[in-house]
């Protein structure tokens, strides 16, 4: 990712979800956005989940989390997952491998990874 | 702990020490860079930076304490607004008992805090003034009011821990409880006062959480995600056959042990696993952290809570290997490891110990979330017996100092740029030797992560 993409994300996640519900953390020359509340899809429990969005200038992708304890449409708690630490906090990783780039923005990135809990594993 | 604690990673405090602590005709002051977070109720501030003034930046004015150009805070307000960091004025008072602001001190510093907290907004900002033994201060931390605080306690990082002022505990203990171990621990109350988690409470972890309870720590905290199966009876203290089978959590089972030994510490069980959140916020609030864990995931997750948060970590792990052998000859290797580690020292990942490489081997090169955790790897109670307690002795260093309290980084030298405190476990020879290990001036992970604190989130 450039630092041109990062900043653009920021800004496109803010149109897209309001500024209310954007906050954004520096940490160890990362960027960490939160997005308070993104919906999931009907079934998941709980039906919205705070989102971490890791933006790295080093990494090609961003990494996504949401919050520990999410479960899928199905009921079930995903599979392959883990609570990890990122800035300090417990976020829930999730195995989730979308081709993407850049080009295609972030606001597909989350879309991509809100289907992740329609699936059911 | 008092309301507000700051903490200062090993280095960063000598530092700090040395730039304030001078015999002069004016005061010396220098400029603490910190982060911070909220652990309980209180607020942990984490040092990070000290710079100090050069002689040219003072003004010699004849009537403050200290005065100095305005450009000479240039440098500590840009790399804290870079760095997003909260700017702490210190200086001292040498002498015993008390420290205090001077109206002079605070009127200063009334002036300065809310300038500082302009330019770097959701951060703590203040003055602070040390005295041998307390400090005080005038603080505005985010989202309140800023006030004086007079009960400022003030964590050193060194050979031991060394608080101002020294905390007391909520309980006294029974002096004749513990009499004949007075000589070494000094001041009962070091221990009765202090909060340690052990992370892993089978075979290593339970003979640390036994002998922490019997030298009358105040409160252990026991971390295990687990329960007791009969593979564990040979070496988990403390369990019964019934554990077995009734699955007991290996937390219980803890909680049963320090009750038995009667010394009144008090058991804090999280069944949980490292960082879930309620394993992460027990650990926060932990004076020293002792790992026994499985797996290189977990230590470098407590690695990073230790260094985040500035808290000591002691890890602990015994690898015992079949080896080809003639017929008379040792079928076994027997390693092992207590690395004592202080923040600002070494880190897992300077030493070795930790690398991407050994974390991706761990998982077979996949990610976090598809590590399975290690069964049936050998152990025996003896040898996890053994690092267990050399890792309660490094403890009961940390918070009695009993082999000294200096906060002068050359006081853990082992030789050369060699720091105490990296001691492997040779099982067959019946060894436990210090290695040492050195800080790695340029590593990623002590850069990001030291005193890092948690995540500050602000608006876009």
């Amino acid at each position: 990712m450039t630092p041109t993409f990062v900043t653009e994300a920021v800004q496109v996640l803010r149109n897209r979800y309001g500024d209310e519900q954007i906050r954004t953390a520096g940490d160890g020359g990362r960027t960490l956005v939160r997005v308070s509340e993104v919906e999931l899809y009907e079934g998941c429990s709980p039906r919205s989940t705070p989102m971490l969005l890791v933006l790295d200038p080093g990494q090609p992708k961003p990494q996504v989390y949401v919050q520990p304890g999410q479960l899928l449409a199905n009921g079930k708690a995903p599979r392959s997952t883990s609570v990890v630490m990122v800035g300090g906090e417990s976020w829930l990783q999730f195995s989730f491998n979308i081709p993407w780039e850049e080009s295609m923005g972030i606001i597909r990135f989350v879309a991509a990874a809100r289907q992740r809990f329609v699936q059911h594993d | 702990m008092t309301n507000v604690q700051l903490r200062l990673p090993l280095g960063l405090g000598h530092e700090l020490e040395r730039a304030v602590f001078t015999k002069g005709q004016r005061e010396a002051v220098a400029f603490c860079l910190v982060s911070h977070a909220r652990v309980g109720g209180a607020t942990v501030l984490v040092a990070r930076k000290i710079l100090s003034l050069g002689d040219d930046d003072y003004l010699d004015d004849g009537v403050h304490g200290a005065s100095w150009r305005g450009t000479a805070m240039l440098p500590a307000i840009e790399s804290a607004m870079r760095e997003d960091l909260g700017i702490f004025v210190v200086h001292a008072h040498d002498f015993s008992g008390q420290a205090r602001l001077s109206s002079d001190d605070l009127a200063s510093a009334r002036r300065l805090v809310p300038m500082f907290a302009a330019r770097v907004p959701g951060r703590p900002h203040g003055s602070v003034v040390l005295g041998r033994g307390a400090a005080a201060g005038f603080l505005a931390l985010p989202n309140e009011h800023a006030r004086v605080v007079n009960d400022l306690s003030i964590r050193w990082m060194g050979k031991a821990i060394l608080d101002w002022p020294r905390p007391s505990p909520e309980v006294r203990r029974d002096a004749e409880v513990f009499d004949r171990q007075a000589l070494v621990v000094g001041n009962q109350d070091c221990l009765a006062g202090a909060r340690v988690a052990v992370v892993g409470l089978c075979g290593g972890g339970s003979h640390v959480v036994q002998q922490l309870t019997h030298q009358g720590i105040g409160t252990v905290i026991g971390v295990d995600p687990d329960t007791s199966d009969l593979t564990n009876l040979h070496r988990q203290v403390g369990m019964r056959p019934s554990d077995a089978e009734k699955k007991s959590p290996k937390t219980k089972i803890m909680a049963r042990l320090v009750k038995s030994i009667g010394t009144g510490t008090r058991f804090i069980g999280v069944f949980g696993r490292v960082p879930e959140p309620e394993v992460l916020e027990a650990l926060k609030s932990a004076d020293v952290i002792v790992g026994c864990v499985d797996n290189l995931h977990a230590r470098a997750d407590l690695q990073e809570i230790a260094w985040r948060y500035c808290i000591p970590y002691v890890d602990v792990g015994v690898s015992i290997r079949p080896r080809p052998a003639a017929e008379h000859d040792a079928r076994v290797t027997i390693g092992g490891n207590v690395l004592v580690l202080i923040p600002g020292g070494y880190c897992m990942w300077c030493a070795g110990f930790l690398s991407d490489e050994k974390l991706a081997a761990e998982t077979d090169g996949k990610g976090r979330s598809y590590f399975q955790g290690k069964k049936g790897e050998a152990q025996v109670i003896s040898f996890n017996g053994l690092v267990a307690s050399q890792a309660v002795t490094e403890v009961l260093q940390l918070l009695t100092a009993f082999r000294g309290s200096s906060i002068d980084p050359s006081s853990l030298a082992l030789e050369g740029d060699l720091q105490r405190g990296a001691l492997k476990l040779d099982g067959v020879r019946g060894t436990l030797e210090d290695w040492g290990a050195k800080r790695r001036p340029q590593c990623p992970a002590c850069d990001r992560s030291l005193g890092a604190g948690s995540a500050v989130w602000k608006a876009a």
